[in-house]
């Protein structure tokens, strides 16, 4: 019904396919980075309210915030290359809640800060400031679902003409709740996996060091049992043709998912018998894997609506040239600066 | 038009953008400047052996860190995130034509993250050369993404040859792009010295306040002398238009610009106190005061910078209601909400004005305006009326093109200004209560061919003059008619008399007391400049008097005489009474009547808002002057309302320059008629005469219908002489080329009755009128190379004028014609005969004097030759149109 309100797109400077690996790409490490950080603040508030807190694991949840806006930035960028028609049209949608997430981050961000840097002195402000943090996140976590859900659902979009001023959430999805609890669940497991492999270059006492990762494999463990279900319920709300195209309609698809969750049974495996650098591995894959699910998810919505391939490409290549090469400039760059971390002596001469 | 709207109606997303705007700047110069403070400061500590300067840079770090990396670069997120909801169409734009851009910036931008966080958790934990050598890298990163955002903001205000081309690198590297990268990193330096007072005042030890508040004087002033030249280098390479638009004709810029003037003379002279030795309490406060100041600072030029780039939101390829100048054609064709997408209402009828209206604003306004909060449009259109604002609408983009052109056909126009002036102003237009002229008596003097020795005619020379009507605010045309008059003695060959006789007029008896009806003789000193009697014109003419012999005419001029009469009824058309006498014996020689036409009806009502001043029927209001003093004042930079207010109302023409009162105006301004005729074309245009109508008091409809001769009855209006609005105005401003004002008044105007503008002749107003030959070619009515139209064929001058001209006797051409405007066979609302009382009371029919072989008016035998012109004898005579 309002497909004819589909905003018309720009036009590309290069293949439509460059965008799309360079959104899986970087949304993977973004959301390794999210898991890390959202999960681990969560399992940090779980142990401050059982009385477990260990300072190693959650000292760096300042830097996590730091690197996972940042990455959290190419991602969007490309994410706005290949669909901001769609996008912006829902983010206008939720303009109000989408814009708070910009103050609400800045004190979230200060609150990681507070929580560790006044651990000691205040420590009531200490876990308020991680207490407020995590809902934080929560809370941006639950926009982003919001807006990535209607972005794909122009069939929705008529909830503007009610309420143009950006109030609109979009509640009445039947797949929100199970995809925000599929994600935190998600966020809970890397972060579980997260906090295992800090413990593991910790230089701390052997037994607690095996004991804690023994501990948070078997977070990741559990969590992923019961992703079988939860993810099951999400992928089960979304319409039909979606869910089918990952029952053969689709053989990539459908090789995606399976791939998805035979790398959940050996996460099992892995996690359950105490195995960090196979769970590790293991894990990142299935976070790689789900990213393309997701983007297949994404085509299977809009596949009547919109394909990236129909951007118009004008086919300038230099600027993408240029990109690649700063982009290893500044991979050498951080190479050199983690480089000085070691070389350079400890004290100041 | 593509996107839907963020409607936000009292906030508005222009506000939004700005405070996040402005926050994130300042810190993000800061993110910049900062960096080579601390690597610096750390050399010197290091270098100089300091350790509490060491330390204070340790300290610094760590508020520098908070500032920049978790401030400055969420907030710069923000900034994305608001103009994406703002203007979702122009973000976009910019994401896909710099995708890579953004990309670079961010590894610059992660750069710039590694190196701060190793830089502050390393702090002390490293050997110096590592650890200064990561503040360069910190640095460097932080300039470099300065570099990649500059070329893109400087792509948004001078886009180059990108237009053309498309070219990224053309949009990266344009025109500010130099000028814009050194004026930001002054401000990054400056802006490092200032918040290095912030952490520097609060350090324990005074003497290491005094060591660190002398160096951050040095980051706060070394770098201002290139920031006053750069600045004017980066006001050279803007285009003439933005440059415009900044400083001369938009007062909009005014807060700002005057905003970066006193933060700047408040930053550099606060900051003196730097060098002053003061308590720590006032240290404090002066380092947040000159933190307050930056972001102060930092909203004049982010403000200037988005009034430089008005009316677009990106230079030349899409304006700030997210509509291309491409598209503009089709949309003004089509119509704007059959091509919006985001409305659930498609068209515009009759039915649905204003629900289409809110639509139409809502889509294409928003962008800039709230309804009634920030730049709110219920504070801006209160002086106009729903017509006014279809004129607004009309000229948006023109004149001033701080606003970009409306985008829509002529009814979605309708729809928008019935929008604002209904709904949200709660204002209806009064029923129109038709006016119908009382239909006056008239006494036609006696003629008898057989005995009468003499001829007299007489004639207004203007056909119609207009009053301005309320002096208290200003006045550009004052109570000032003119008669003529011309006497012949009868006979074989009749004789023009020009001397031995004394010609005198006078005015109906209701029209005896003008100063009664008329605020001329109030303000008549401030204005004008002379201390009238009451009821005394400009030229010492009152209603009753006696006219000077002018070579062969009698004249008197500038009549003060105004259409109220005593008995309060409106009547443009007094009429006068003039005998011819005797100069020695007092005999009266002729007695004839004219009508000396004035009216007060001037149209500025209909769109200033303000009704009529006087009984409900004519005159000028005075919320009418107000508001048209306002506008004026708003374009032009004057202050004629508050000079009104305080007493002291201007003649327009003491600025603008009028033959028709001999006032010479000033060097650099246009005349007045090319001012107000090649302003208001503007906002007028695609009219026929209706567009005359508008201001004259021409509309056949109203209260004067000065529009009243031969030619009106016969389907010749006011452009088949004068041209459109377009065209009259064009004349006149090509004859005004050589002043600023006149290529932006025509830059936005289309010839209606010419090709082109080139082909439109110069023309000084009051002095070269349409020729009458043009169509009446050998004096004849159709004769060949007759097109239906005067316009572009000027007399040469003033001599040539129809109103001055005589023929081989020195007979005027008006005197057997009749007035400008009302040449006989006139049809006057107030009473058919009105102005043809000479034609009725010499030949007794209402054509032009001698018409149907009626020579036997002047000449006392038969003629049968062209006494006067060609064509005048022998030829089938013309119907009477008035009988």
């Amino acid at each position: 019904m309002y497909d004819s309100i589909i905003p018309t797109t720009d036009t590309i400077p290069v293949h439509w396919l460059w965008f799309q690996v360079l959104l899986i790409f970087t949304f993977f490490i973004h959301m390794i980075l999210m898991n890390f950080l959202l999960g681990g603040s969560l399992l940090t508030v779980w142990d401050l309210l059982t009385g477990k807190l260990e300072k190693r694991a959650s000292g760096s949840i300042p830097t996590l915030v730091a690197l996972t806006v940042n990455f959290g930035v190419p991602p969007l960028l490309f994410v706005q290359v290949l669909y901001g028609h769609l996008f912006y049209s829902s983010s206008v949608m939720l303009a109000v809640p989408w814009l708070l997430i910009v103050p609400i981050l800045i004190l979230a961000y200060y609150g990681a800060y507070i929580f560790v840097k006044q651990a000691d002195r205040a420590p009531l402000l200490s876990k308020g400031g991680l207490i407020f943090t995590t809902l934080s996140l929560l809370y941006i976590a639950f926009i982003f679902v919001n807006n990535n859900t209607l972005a794909i659902q122009p069939d929705r979009w008529g909830i503007y003409f009610k309420n143009p001023g950006g109030w609109n959430l979009n509640l009445g999805e039947p797949t929100l709740w199970p995809r925000y609890l599929h994600f935190l669940l998600a966020a809970l497991a890397i972060g579980a996996l997260g906090r295992a492999i800090v413990y593991r270059f910790s230089k701390m006492d052997k037994k607690e060091k095996e004991s804690q990762i023994k501990r948070n494999l078997k977070i990741f463990g559990w969590i992923t049992i019961i992703q079988f279900g939860v993810g099951s319920w999400f992928w089960l709300t979304m319409p039909d043709t979606v869910w089918k195209t990952f029952m053969g309609g689709s053989f990539f698809a459908t090789a995606m998912m399976v791939t998805g969750w035979l790398l959940a049974l050996l996460i099992l495996h892995s996690s359950f018998t105490g195995r960090l650098t196979t769970a590790m591995i293991l894990g990142g894959l299935e976070v790689l894997v789900m990213v393309i699910v997701r983007e297949l998810a994404r085509g299977a919505y809009l596949k009547e609506l919109f394909r990236p391939s129909q951007l118009e490409n004008v086919g300038e290549l230099s600027p993408l040239i240029a990109f690649l090469l700063v982009f290893v400039v500044g991979l050498l760059a951080i190479y050199y600066m983690i480089r000085l971390i070691f070389k350079s002596k400890d004290s100041p001469s | 038009m593509n996107y839907p709207v963020w409607y936000l109606p009292q906030l508005g997303g222009g506000l939004l953008i700005a405070i996040i705007a402005v926050l994130h700047v300042v810190i993000a110069h800061l993110a910049v400047g900062g960096g080579l403070f601390l690597v610096l400061t750390e050399r010197r500590a290091v270098l100089t052996k300091n350790s509490a300067l060491l330390e204070y840079v340790r300290k610094h770090t760590w508020f520098f860190l908070l500032l920049t990396m978790v401030f400055g670069g969420v907030s710069g997120v923000g900034i994305w995130f608001i103009i994406a909801l703002v203007n979702p169409a122009a973000t976009s734009s910019l994401i896909h034509i710099f995708v890579f851009g953004w990309a670079i910036e961010w590894v610059f931008f992660i750069g710039e993250i590694v190196a701060l966080l190793i830089y502050h958790y390393r702090f002390g934990k490293m050997d110096h050369k590592s650890h200064m050598a990561l503040g360069w890298l910190y640095f460097i990163f932080a300039w470099l993404s300065l570099f990649t955002i500059n070329g893109i903001l400087g792509f948004m205000l001078t886009p180059g040859k990108w237009i053309e081309t498309g070219n990224f690198w053309h949009g990266f590297l344009n025109p500010s792009f130099l000028p814009s990268l050194i004026f930001r990193t002054c401000i990054a330096l400056i802006f490092a010295g200032v918040f290095g007072l912030v952490t520097g005042a609060w350090l324990k030890e005074r003497e290491n306040r005094r060591t660190v508040f002398r160096l951050c004087a040095r980051w706060m002033y070394i770098p201002l002398l290139i920031l006053v030249f750069t600045g004017i280098y980066y006001t050279r390479v803007i285009s003439t238009e933005s440059f415009e638009n900044l400083f001369h004709y938009n007062r909009e810029s005014t807060p700002f610009i005057t905003l970066i003037i006193v933060s700047s003379i408040l930053l550099f002279g606060l900051g003196l106190f730097t060098l002053v030795k003061t308590s720590q309490t006032v240290q404090k406060i002066g380092a947040l005061m000159l933190v307050l100041i930056c972001f102060g600072w930092m909203a004049g030029f982010e403000y200037m910078r988005e009034i430089a780039r008005k009316p677009f939101v990106l230079y030349g390829h899409m304006y700030s209601t997210g509509i291309t100048p491409a598209q503009m054609e089709s949309v003004n064709s089509e119509g704007f909400l059959a091509q919006a997408k985001w409305t659930e209402v498609k068209e515009v009828t009759e039915d649905n004005m204003e629900e289409a209206g809110a639509e139409i604003f809502r889509l294409q306004c928003m962008a800039c305006h709230t309804i009634d909060g920030y730049n709110g449009v219920l504070n801006k259109s209160g002086q106009l009326t729903e017509r006014g604002l279809e004129a607004l609408l009309t000229g948006m983009g023109k004149v001033n093109s701080y606003m970009p052109p409306f985008a829509g056909t002529g009814l979605e126009k309708r729809a928008v200004a019935a929008y604002i002036f209904k709904e949200l102003q709660g204002k209806s237009i009064p029923s129109a209560v038709g006016y119908v002229a009382e239909s006056l008596p008239l006494e036609i003097p006696a003629f008898d061919p057989d005995t009468s020795l003499y001829v007299l005619l007489a004639w207004n020379d203007l056909g119609m003059h207009s009053i301005s009507d309320n002096e208290k605010y200003f006045s550009f045309l004052p109570p000032a008619n003119t008669l003529n008059a011309q006497l012949f003695k009868r006979g074989a060959l009749p004789e023009v008399v020009t001397s031995g006789i004394v010609m005198e007029y006078t005015v109906e008896e209701e029209f005896q007391h003008p100063e009664y009806h008329s605020m001329f003789w109030q303000y008549d000193e401030a204005i004008f400049g002379a201390d009238l009697p009451e009821g005394t014109g400009l030229m010492g003419k009152g209603v009753n008097g006696t006219m000077e012999p002018h070579g062969s005419v009698f004249a008197a001029h500038k009549i003060p005489v105004v259409p109220y009469m005593d008995n309060k009824t409106y009547n443009p058309y007094p009429v006068f009474t003039i005998t011819a006498k005797d100069e020695s014996t007092g005999e009266l020689l002729a007695v004839t009547k004219a009508v000396a036409p004035t009216s007060t009806e001037m149209g500025c009502r209909n769109c200033h808002e303000g009704g009529w001043a006087w009984n409900d029927v004519s005159g000028m209001a005075d919320l009418t002057a107000i508001n048209i003093l306002k506008a004026h004042d708003r374009f032009n930079g004057t202050t004629l309302l508050a000079d009104a207010e305080n007493g002291e109302p201007k003649l327009c023409q003491s600025c603008h320059a009028d033959p028709a009162v001999m006032a010479p105006g000033k060097p650099d301004v246009l005349n007045f008629s090319t001012a107000i005729h090649g302003f208001h074309a503007n906002y007028l245009e695609g009219m026929d005469q209706e567009a005359c109508n508008m201001c004259h008091p021409s509309h056949p409809d109203g209260k004067t219908n000065c529009f009243r001769g031969r030619h009106s009855q016969v389907g010749v209006g006011c452009t088949e002489c004068h041209g459109t609005l377009e065209d009259h105005a064009l004349g006149l401003l090509a004859n005004q080329s050589d002043k600023m004002a006149s290529a932006r008044l025509a830059r936005g105007l289309e010839p209606v009755f010419a090709a082109s503008k080139e082909e439109i002749k110069p023309r000084m107003p009051w002095l070269m009128e349409p020729d009458c030959r043009s169509c009446h070619t050998n004096y004849n009515i159709f004769e060949d190379g007759f097109d239906g139209t005067a316009f572009n064929r000027w007399v040469p001058g003033f001599e040539a004028l129809y109103r001055n001209r005589t023929d081989n006797h020195g007979v005027m051409c008006s005197a057997c014609h009749g007035s400008t405007h009302a040449v006989y066979g006139a049809y006057n609302n107030y009473g058919l005969q009105r102005d043809n009382q000479q034609p009725l009371q010499y030949q007794g029919l209402a054509g032009t004097i001698g018409t149907h072989g009626q020579c036997m008016v002047c000449h006392t035998v038969e003629m049968t030759s062209n006494g006067h012109h060609r064509n005048m004898v022998n030829r089938d005579p013309l119907p009477v149109l008035v009988e």
